[in-house]
């Protein structure tokens, strides 16, 4: 029963989040929306027995992407809505109809294509005997450095080269 | 072992007892709702004495500060002035809400209540004895930090949604601020996971031992280092003096919670006051021993066997003791906390960041490395039982 | 009620969603917001399928790895958009229309 509880508050939360990223005018808000969004596939995670990823989902999405993003609004000019400059129609940045309209239509097209491929997979899937909740930390790290110990040292490569490669691009030039 | 309160308390018979007849009396099988009701009654409990604890470390600065200062401090409502946080409390709820003029109504309603979120969702992992942890996580440390960092994310968002300059510039030095401290209190953490074998509190705290010599802190030179750059990193981590620049007074008015006013503030205040003693906590736990009573007391089974007293009565008074001693060691790092405030001057932003980055972070580097080497060439001995099997050896 | 078709109902709704946004909006740091709603209902698609389907956890990896790159994307991203910005002085995306500044 609380399992129930948590995956629908977690359902909830997520969903509302998204649609609320879609719709909403203010880039703030928008940001805050997808912290909602981050927090409820989290519990998602939670839900189905995957703790470390929960946790990871938090520490790393809601601690430090969202706070990214937070401060690239600042220091990009703020949450006005502003419109480009050039051209006849001017298009407001945060979305017109006409852009909501194209928008629309590509979602139902979609929509219709995935939905007709999951419906099928849907139909044919059996649910079996679920296992019982273990933890997976030590299992997530023994796997990291013995299967997937190569995909581990190439993220960290990654990493570095993101973390290198951010300060460069954006670091104040003189002159 | 450090069990969930769930788990302490099916040990013993009246509580199962206690399942029992609500299960004859509901017709179902009640070990749920029983859980429920238990995990209700220990969250009640814990965040109110929270809130009293938060209440009270405005007191407890106030008083402090009064001493180093040589002045008296409050003392007049209630014996010894221990009442003037209630006094603060009736007075902030009856103060005016003021709303600035265009400012983001919902990001500012929102601020303080994500704050307080953060604060108390870290609640749930506190080890305050092995019985009375709400919930013993496996990645306890980790989701600790994790949720922690919500408080960033409030503080950035309180100055944002005040539509003022100084607000702003305080919000953003305050997120700053938290995210680049995370980094070295989160490799020390690290640390001291590698020393215990596990990210639970209930690691860390086992595997250390009641007297102070088995404590994690005097257990190599590295952790000793660390201990210092976890708690500099803490004081940052919290907004506290020396690094309170995000709300200097005699700087920014007062920064990122200056256009709040009454119980807004409040929660802000409050957030900050409760994240101290959590992070005092977490520092406990880790380094200083945890809730382990010397001499093994802890566990209940020195009452049990020499005096013979009932099982139940045995194990609750060991609880009582590690509760009692956990809660000395937070309130001693506590005292200390604000013995620093009022100590130091104020630290300047890019001072800030040069220690963190400069300093900190490569010196916690450093300690991990050294954790890691020790591990390898002692075992993973303390320094104390090196030395001993040395001079033993050597005889 | 906790089964697979729900997970992929959801993690299709937040694709579909993030799909919309990337498309309706014209700011480039809302466009980011878009990507992560995407990448984040890939991930929750390989963990549901981890627990109903499969119990190797090799689907937890997958996820752990894709919030990690996300995150490194979305850091160079944010990077290249402020950079953007202090040429350009706008974050409007069809004012980004000439390959050289």
């Amino acid at each position: 029963m609380f399992e129930n509880i948590l995956f629908l508050s977690s359902a909830v939360l997520a969903l509302s989040g998204a649609l609320g990223v879609v719709f909403t005018k203010n880039l703030m808000h928008a940001c805050v929306l997808l912290l909602a969004t981050l927090f409820g596939v989290s519990g998602l995670y939670a839900v189905i027995g995957a703790d470390f990823l929960a946790a990871a989902q938090l520490v790393i999405y809601a601690g430090g992407v969202i706070i990214l993003m937070l401060f690239a609004v600042m220091l990009t000019g703020g949450a006005a809505n502003n419109e480009n400059k050039f051209g006849i129609d001017k298009v407001a940045a945060m979305g017109s109809v006409k852009t909501y309209i194209y928008a629309g239509l590509t979602v139902l097209v979609m929509s219709f294509t995935i939905l007709k491929i999951l419906a099928n997979y849907m139909k044919t899937f059996e649910q079996g005997e679920l296992a019982p909740f273990e933890s997976t930390v030590e299992k997530i790290g023994t796997l990291l450095v013995t299967d997937h110990v190569l995909a581990f040292e190439i993220s960290s490569i990654l990493l570095l080269g993101a973390l290198v490669g951010a300060a460069a691009i954006a670091r104040p030039r003189r002159g | 072992m450090s069990l969930s309160i769930n788990e302490y308390l099916n040990q013993f018979e009246a509580h199962q007892q206690a399942i029992a007849f609500l299960s004859d009396f509901l017709g179902t099988d009640a070990s749920g709702i029983m859980t429920f009701l238990v995990f209700g009654a220990a969250c009640f409990i814990i965040v109110n004495i929270m809130a009293l604890v938060g209440g009270l470390g405005t007191y407890a600065e106030r008083k402090i500060s009064a001493d180093i200062q040589l002045r008296q401090g409050p003392n007049r409502v209630g014996p010894y002035g221990i009442l003037q946080f209630l006094a603060d409390g009736v007075k902030m709820i009856m103060k005016e809400d003021i709303f600035p003029a265009d400012a983001d109504k919902p990001l500012f309603n929102l601020a303080p209540l994500l704050a307080l979120t953060g604060v108390f969702a870290t609640l749930a992992l506190v080890p305050f004895s092995s019985g009375f942890t709400l919930v013993n996580l496996n990645m306890g440390v980790f989701f600790l930090i994790g949720v922690s960092s919500l408080v960033g994310v409030a503080v950035f968002l309180g100055g944002y949604a005040s539509n003022s300059k100084w607000s702003m510039l305080g919000g953003m030095r305050g997120a700053s601020q938290i995210i680049s401290y995370e980094v070295p209190v989160t490799i020390t953490a690290l640390m001291i996971v590698l020393l215990s074998g596990g990210m639970s509190f209930g690691a860390f705290v086992e595997t250390q031992g009641g007297l102070p010599h088995e404590w994690y802190i005097f257990h190599n030179p590295f952790t000793f280092i660390g201990f210092f750059v976890f708690f500099v990193g803490m004081l940052a981590e919290t907004n506290r003096a020396p690094f309170d620049l995000p709300e200097a007074e005699s700087e920014l008015v007062s920064g990122y919670h200056t256009e709040y006013t009454g119980m807004r503030f409040g929660l802000f205040a409050l957030a900050e006051y409760i994240e101290v003693f959590v992070l005092c906590g977490v520092g406990v736990a880790a380094f200083l021993g945890g809730y382990k009573v010397p001499f093994d007391l802890g566990s209940g089974a020195l009452f049990i066997d020499k005096l013979g007293l009932p099982v139940i009565v045995g194990k609750n008074i060991g609880q009582v003791l590690q509760v009692g001693s956990f809660v000395t060691k937070t309130l001693a790092m506590y005292y200390l906390v604000i013995w620093v405030r009022w100590t130091f001057p104020r630290i300047r932003v890019d001072q800030v960041m040069t220690i963190c980055w400069k300093y900190l972070t490569p010196l916690a580097l450093f300690n991990l490395v050294g954790v890691a080497i020790w591990m390898y060439a002692f075992d993973a001995h303390s320094i104390w039982e090196v030395l001993g099997q040395a001079f033993s050896s050597g005889h | 009620m906790v089964s697979l078709s729900s997970y992929l109902f959801i993690s299709f709704a937040l694709f579909v969603s993030g799909l919309a946004v990337m498309i309706a909006r014209k700011n480039i740091i809302a466009i980011l917001l878009g990507i992560e709603l995407i990448l984040n209902s890939a991930a929750l698609n390989f963990a549901a399928y981890t627990r109903f389907v499969n119990q190797n956890l090799d689907g937890h990896l997958m996820s752990l790895f894709i919030i990690v790159i996300a995150a490194a994307e979305a850091a160079v991203g944010l990077a290249i958009v402020i950079r953007f910005f202090q040429i350009k002085e706008t974050i409007h995306i069809d004012d980004a229309t000439q390959l050289q500044a």
